[in-house]
């Protein structure tokens, strides 16, 4: 389980994070949804140990992130929005230099890998460079180096950006296998509410640096359904946080 | 260690899969070094240890031909080629143009006569020297200085021989007053910073040169790979999976290091191996390994530090690459790389040493060119070492401060 609690960060004396309280359950997916510039990748940054938090509190699985970073962090992994990967190597070199990074070695490392190739379907080009790739296939190796080291919890934000309907799908149903079998905890980023529909188990909102909803999907179904006509999430999204613009935020 | 080595095997991946930097840190200063050495072979000459190749046709039957001929051994500076004495004019330059011959010297047949002044001829010039018209004024003085010392030479020589007898009556020792062998000038080479025994020559001069300029653009593919990972968000991935600070920046000094030692090695051989093959004269190397590994070391740490310093400031791959590459010429053109050292004004041999890469090639022609050692590269090392701490240093800030590593 996540918790955080009280949570501000600032840049430049400009606060992104403004008390953000927030419970992920152990073993679900959670929908993070917000406008540019709410705080998302910030909260994710925290969580990963990218950036330092300002004030406030964070927990996982009942580690402190002051105190135990590390250890967090060797249970996590986080899948970034851009392809966080080296496009010169072939996806299996790409894959092999993050799972030794990870601490693989030997048959531990190929039986993740051999796993990573066979999630991502990339048995077909893996020993391709990756800058010959697709946007599905190259979003397929980002979300496979996140997997390399059985992760308890993964961060993935917007994994399916740029990518064709096929792939989206692909993307999805993995994500939701790996969180079946594997009971892998996720945070999930998107701006498409037909995906957090489909794959988040809760949904929090953000907005200008604050959550201001949370709750189970099926609870904020029913809210957008009687607030703005049955299943019209991307409606009550913009009901909550506004029609302004964000992008020159 | 396991970690490192695989860090260090993506980076060398991402090298020799850059065929721009392939180019630039290996393809540039072979060619510069063929180009200059060759070019500027002529320039260098002499001042160093090359030879420029006089033809030559002995049309005397004297004795004194041939004591001239022999005294001609002595000029290190030019090698005379004797071709048939019956050899027509025309035949000479047309020798002397085929085969890109910058002089040939002609002994007339009245050249015993002329220097024992007696017998047909003994007014005559005994000597012609064709000229090819690219060769420039100097070197024309300077070959014509030289025969003429050694006509005046074996003038006097032979004047002392035919007074022999006068001498003997006199109680004269003859020997005493024979020409010096030697010349009683001593010539040393003086530059801002210090005494030069010796001039390099082209190829001692492009091979430190064009290797300092080329180790320095170890920019290019620091910053490509530094940038995009940034770009990319792979240096947020890495610190995500707790990759340390530390690692990082030792991963990418690591196979750069080993980059530039490659370098070395390559522009060595081509300076010793390719460019006398191709008609220049061969590098030589000096006697101290310890002087040219600790040289090297400290021009690859000074330059990998600068371009981690510039990959970190920069925003853009073309940023770093742009910066980078003009301060890389303003450098070697402002520390002797470009044109050397010695030719420069007062002013500027000040100025040049503000470049790091003056101190580079500055060791490095310690070494090759002086016979110099550890002690003699040690102030150079030590300063290409500090200025790379000062950049690691601004690097490690720069990061910290950008909170991305």
């Amino acid at each position: 389980m996540i918790e955080i609690k009280h949570l501000y960060k600032s840049y430049d004396k400009k606060p992104v994070l403004k008390d953000v309280n927030l419970t992920v359950r152990r073993g679900s997916v959670m929908g993070l949804l917000g406008p540019n510039g709410a705080g998302k990748t910030t909260l994710i940054s925290i969580l990963t140990g990218i950036i330092n938090k300002d004030s406030g509190s964070v927990t996982v699985d009942g580690l402190n992130l002051d105190r135990e970073l590390r250890t967090i962090q060797s249970k996590c992994s986080y899948v970034p929005q851009s392809f966080a990967f080296y496009p010169r190597l072939t996806a299996r070199e790409n894959l092999e230099y993050f799972g030794a990074l990870w601490g693989l070695r030997g048959r531990k490392l190929k039986e993740r890998m051999d796993f990573c190739i066979d999630i991502g379907s990339m048995q077909s080009f893996v020993d391709k460079r990756a800058e010959k790739f697709s946007g599905g296939m190259k979003r397929r190796l980002n979300l496979a180096i996140g997997l390399l080291h059985d992760p308890e919890i993964v961060y993935l934000d917007e994994p399916t950006v740029g990518v064709d309907t096929q792939s989206r799908g692909y993307i999805l149903a993995t994500i939701k296998k790996i969180n079946r079998e594997r009971r892998a905890t996720m945070i999930y980023t998107s701006h498409y509410m037909d995906e957090i529909e489909q794959v988040a188990d809760d949904i929090a909102v953000m907005n200008e640096g604050t959550i201001i909803v949370h709750d189970d999907t099926q609870a904020i179904l029913s809210r957008a359904g009687a607030t703005c006509g049955p299943g019209n999430l991307e409606e009550l999204f913009l009901k909550l946080t506004g029609t302004r613009l964000r992008d020159e935020e | 260690m396991i970690k490192l080595l695989h860090i260090l095997k993506k980076e060398f991946l991402l090298i020799i899969r850059d065929i721009h930097a392939v180019a630039v840190l290996f393809i540039m200063p072979a060619v510069f070094i063929m180009i200059m050495s060759l070019a500027m072979r002529d320039l260098f000459e002499l001042h160093g240890t090359v030879a420029i190749d006089v033809l030559a046709v002995n049309q005397d039957a004297g004795k004194k031909a041939d004591a001239f001929l022999k005294s001609l051994e002595e000029l290190s500076t030019f090698r005379f080629r004797f071709i048939e004495k019956n050899t027509d004019m025309e035949n000479i330059r047309e020798q002397m143009l085929s085969r890109d011959y910058k002089f040939a010297l002609i002994i007339r047949e009245n050249f015993s006569a002329f220097v024992d002044k007696k017998g047909k001829g003994k007014d005559e010039r005994p000597l012609e020297l064709l000229v090819n018209p690219t060769v420039n004024v100097q070197t024309q003085m300077v070959l014509k200085s030289a025969l003429d010392g050694k006509l005046t030479k074996l003038r006097w020589d032979a004047f002392i021989d035919r007074i022999d007898r006068l001498l003997a009556v006199a109680g004269i020792d003859k020997k005493k007053l024979k020409a010096d062998e030697e010349s009683p000038i001593q010539v040393n080479y003086i530059h801002k910073g210090g005494r030069y025994d010796k001039i390099p020559s082209a190829v001692q001069q492009s091979v430190p040169a064009w290797l300092v300029f080329s180790m320095f653009f170890i920019i290019i593919p620091i910053s490509n790979t530094f940038i995009s990972e940034r770009g990319q968000g792979t240096l947020m991935r890495l610190k995500s999976m707790n990759v340390s600070r530390a690692y990082l920046i030792f991963g990418k000094m690591v196979p750069y290091f080993i980059i530039n030692a490659i370098q070395v090695i390559i522009m060595i051989a081509i300076g010793m191996y390719v460019v006398p093959f191709c008609g220049g004269t061969a590098l030589t190397l000096g006697e101290s390994l310890g002087g040219l590994v600790l040289i090297a070391a400290a021009v690859s740490f000074c330059a990998i530090s600068m371009a981690l310093f510039i990959a970190s400031a920069a925003r853009t791959t073309e940023q770093a690459t742009t910066i980078g590459g003009v301060l890389n010429i303003i450098f070697g053109a402002l520390g002797g790389l470009m044109i050397p050292k010695f030719v420069m004004p007062g002013v500027m041999q000040d100025i040049a040493d503000i470049s790091p890469m003056s101190w580079g090639l500055e060791g490095f022609l310690d070494i090759f060119l002086r016979n110099g050692g550890i002690s003699d590269v040690l102030s150079k090392s030590l300063a290409l070492f500090v200025f790379g701490f000062m950049m690691l240093t601004l690097t490690t800030i720069l990061l910290w401060k950008q909170k991305e590593v």
